[in-house]
């Protein structure tokens, strides 16, 4: 039975790149801005272009959040063939996203738009895509969705403080990162937060810790691995997770332009909705 | 056995001969210093005694006790609060095992002031986990054995068996070369042994109250053999840590010309006085060398280097103002760093209270017991980082009410291991086991220049060459940085590691920096190089490789 919504998200999910067909979403990008320079997030640039161009960048690329006129743009397009829309967007403390959704909305007459602040970012924000796009109806996907929301984590390990700080994320005096010498932290996106779990020296034994981490927090009904530049340690991590979860999919993910800008090249992530 | 003619040790007896040994301990010390046998900058040993001697005699001063158990026991207090060094502890070992053999007593007979001899030697044997012959243990056991032997003479008197206990000790000094390989490659006597015999002499000096033997002492003193200068220090334009107190007795003491010494080495200079007494106070960062100084002009006295628990205090309160909110385990840490860079990197990575002190400046017991009663926790974990202050580290523990973990963290490397180890989220117990490990795995390299000739594991070494130490060890002589720091490097096996971090001393020039990283990157190009401002002294650079 063809489910009679549609689903909405925006680049920053980091869509597992068969997903898109797979479970019908659409993807509206959000905008990198280098200098006076504008691209849209996945469409314009590519993550190798992306991570290339951050690489070499004295000052950090601006992210804009896509115009209320442009997601009324989708939901006029989506409103011929569908019956309502879930929009899923990235949390609310990370960016305007959802507030331009809501309102882009509004201008969409006899078309019921569901829009969510997932209150996360990244693969999370794809899997609850998954979640609604599994249920029957939009009243049931949106109440699937926002059960999940408080369940949602994405555990990233930095390869670097550099962007992160750069971009006033999380400051230096934030408990135990607060220090010159460049640590590997560990930290939990969970409850619109971003809390420091662990602080390691060194890649090698920073990736175990991850894992460790993620292990305590289980059981889950969802797992991912994102990277930024990064495939063959996520691919690494991934094969590892299904291993010990054989009867999940665990995609990979890269991380995209919005998140790599603050997570920075070789960022890796291991993202998950908690049962 | 104490009549009038030859009057027992009593407390103003006792009294007076502490102050003595302190007076000659500290026109003596500096020899003491240069018995150093490692070519590296080390906390110096002469020092540690005297500053550690020094807060034996602190409350003493005041006191009026007629009984010298009472004056024994403010000594043995004193000196373990004012603990530094390795020497130090065991010397304020010695004055326990003293003061428990005389509790009770009022008074000594030779023979029991012989006996109290011997237990201090016994109680310093004690304290230490694996005694090693031709050391202060040595010497402060022979002393008391020649104390015993006099004693059992029929004329035997205080000072006969003071003497005789002066004499055993000069002569197991002597002896400490042909016990201890290091001793003999270097070509020196035990420093701390040597300190031990300066303060039986300077005790017999007031006893006896006669210049004659003084003279033949001083005659017969074991000179430092290869007279090695003190390390050249640059002295740091803001710095001037340190308020240094003290009188110079003497004859004929030129007032200007010492004034114009002590201000080239700090500020906030004072010199007045009489030609046969002089008071000076000055701020330095470098009170050894201004003691050193002083002391060439005559007898010091009254010799305070206190407020460095001003300075301590200081630092603890900006820690305690840059903490946060209240961890959840409800464990404090609390570190011993020295250099402006590493206190930084050290209060950054969340450590509740500093300690300032390491390679030459050995913190007290004191200073480790005040900062660790200054923070709000009633767990406490303390990093000494440097092998010189384990010990004086471990004293706090039967001093304070709160729980206290010494993790033996022998240089800085090791140091930021632990604490980047630390989580306030996991408890005391998990806390000082990730700590520990983590301690363990790195490995740390020392480059320093060698204060003086010497041969050391196998190697030898010129004044002046550059010396590379792995894990406390010397391992490499030199003349450039980059061949000793890659040799180092390549007897660790650097493919198996990742990531070399330099913290830079205070000695260390933009281009040395700039010639070291190349030199590691050109030989070890697997790993990753990250350069830290340590600003440490004597060591112009310190590696941590993981």
């Amino acid at each position: 039975m063809k489910r009679s919504f549609a689903v909405v998200t925006d680049s920053t999910a980091d869509l597992p790149n068969a997903w898109r067909e797979r479970f019908d979403i659409e993807v509206v990008p959000l905008k990198v801005l280098f200098g006076e320079e504008t691209f849209r997030d996945g469409v314009d640039m590519n993550n190798e272009e992306f991570f290339a161009r951050l690489a070499t960048s004295t000052k950090l690329p601006t992210t804009s959040a896509p115009s209320p006129g442009e997601f009324a743009e989708v939901y006029t397009r989506l409103a011929k063939d569908h019956d309502g829309c879930i929009s899923i967007h990235i949390g609310r403390q990370l960016s305007a996203t959802v507030e331009s959704a809501r309102v882009g909305a509004q201008s969409v007459e006899g078309f019921p738009v569901s829009v969510i602040d997932s209150q996360t970012v990244t693969m999370p924000m794809a899997f609850l895509c998954r979640v609604a796009a599994e249920c029957a109806t939009l009243d049931e996907a949106t109440a699937a969705v926002e059960k999940r929301i408080p369940s949602c984590r994405v555990l990233a390990l930095l390869d670097t403080l550099r962007y992160i700080e750069m971009g006033g994320r999380v400051s230096r005096a934030q408990s135990m990162i607060g220090t010159m010498l460049d640590l590997k932290p560990l930290l939990l996106v969970v409850d619109r937060e971003i809390k420091p779990v662990d602080r390691v020296r060194t890649r090698s034994r920073a990736i175990p810790r991850m894992v460790e981490f993620f292990e305590k927090d289980m059981p889950v009904e969802h797992v991912g691995v994102v990277h930024a530049q990064a495939p063959e340690e996520a691919a690494l991590i991934a094969a590892d997770l299904r291993r010990r979860l054989p009867d999940l999919e665990v995609p990979v993910g890269q991380i995209g332009c919005v998140l790599g800008t603050h997570a920075g090249p070789k960022a890796l992530g291991v993202v998950y909705i908690k049962k | 056995m104490s009549d009038e003619r030859h009057p027992g040790v009593d407390g103003p007896l006792f009294k007076r001969a502490l102050l003595g040994s302190l007076s000659w301990l500290s026109a003596n010390h500096e020899e003491v210093n240069r018995l150093n046998v490692f070519p590296v900058p080390d906390g110096d040993t002469g020092t540690n005694m005297l500053l550690t001697l020094q807060s034996a005699v602190e409350d003493i001063k005041e006191s009026n006790a007629a009984e010298v158990s009472k004056i024994a026991k403010l000594a043995s207090h004193g000196s373990l609060m004012g603990a530094r060094g390795n020497s130090g502890v065991i010397l304020s070992q010695i004055f326990r095992g003293f003061a428990r053999a005389v509790e009770g007593k009022s008074s000594l007979s030779p023979a029991e002031l012989a006996t109290a001899f011997e237990e201090a030697a016994n109680a310093a044997y004690r304290a230490v986990n694996k005694p090693t012959e031709g050391t202060i243990l040595t010497v402060a056991r022979e002393a008391g054995r020649s104390a015993a032997a006099a004693a059992g003479s029929p004329d035997a008197t205080v000072p006969s068996v003071i003497a005789a206990a002066a004499a055993g000790a000069r002569a197991a000094v002597l002896k400490t070369p042909s016990q201890l390989q290091i001793l003999r490659d270097a070509g020196v006597v035990d420093a701390g042994g040597f300190g031990l015999q300066i303060i039986l002499e300077g005790m017999l000096k007031t006893v006896e109250e006669s210049e004659s033997s003084l003279a033949n002492l001083a005659a017969s003193r074991p000179v430092a053999l290869p007279a090695a200068s003190q390390v050249a220090v640059d002295l740091p334009e803001g710095g001037w840590g340190y308020c240094t107190e003290f009188l110079i007795e003497g004859t004929n003491l030129d007032l200007d010309r010492i004034k114009n010494q002590i201000e080239a080495l700090g500020n906030s200079v004072l010199v007045v006085g009489e030609p046969e007494l002089v008071k000076v106070h000055v701020h330095t960062d470098d009170p050894t060398r201004v003691i050193t100084l002083a002391g060439g002009h005559g007898k010091l006295l009254k010799l305070n280097v206190g407020d460095m628990s001003t300075q301590h205090r200081r630092i603890l309160e900006d820690a305690s103002q840059a903490a946060g909110a209240p961890r959840s385990n409800g464990v404090g840490v609390v570190a011993v760093v020295a250099g402006k860079g590493l206190v930084e990197i050290f209060r950054g990575l969340g450590v509740d209270a500093i300690v300032e002190g390491g390679q030459t400046m050995n913190p007290s017991t004191q200073d480790m017991l005040t900062a660790i009663e200054s923070v709000p926790y009633e767990e406490v974990v303390l990093l000494p980082n440097n092998k010189n202050v384990i010990l004086a580290a471990k004293q706090v523990l039967g001093l304070t009410k709160k729980h206290v973990h010494v993790i033996e963290t022998h240089s800085v490397p090791q140091g930021v291991a632990a604490v980047v180890a630390f989580r306030g989220d996991r408890s005391g117990v998990e806390n000082i086991a990730a700590m520990k490990a983590e301690a363990e795995r790195v490995q740390t390299i020392e480059v320093t220049h060698a204060v003086r000739d010497t041969r050391s594991n196998g190697l030898k070494v010129k004044k002046g060459d550059v010396i590379g130490l792995i894990n406390d060890k010397l391992e490499f002589a030199g003349t450039e940085y980059g061949e000793v720091v890659n040799k180092a490097l390549s007897k660790l096996g650097a493919d198996s590691y990742e990531l070399v971090t330099v913290y830079r001393g205070e000695g260390a020039s933009d281009d040395e920096l700039n010639q070291l990283e190349s030199d590691i990157r050109s030989t070890h190009p697997g790993l990753e190089i990250e350069v830290q401002q340590g600003g440490q002294q004597h060591y112009p650079f310190i590696l941590s490789v993981e």
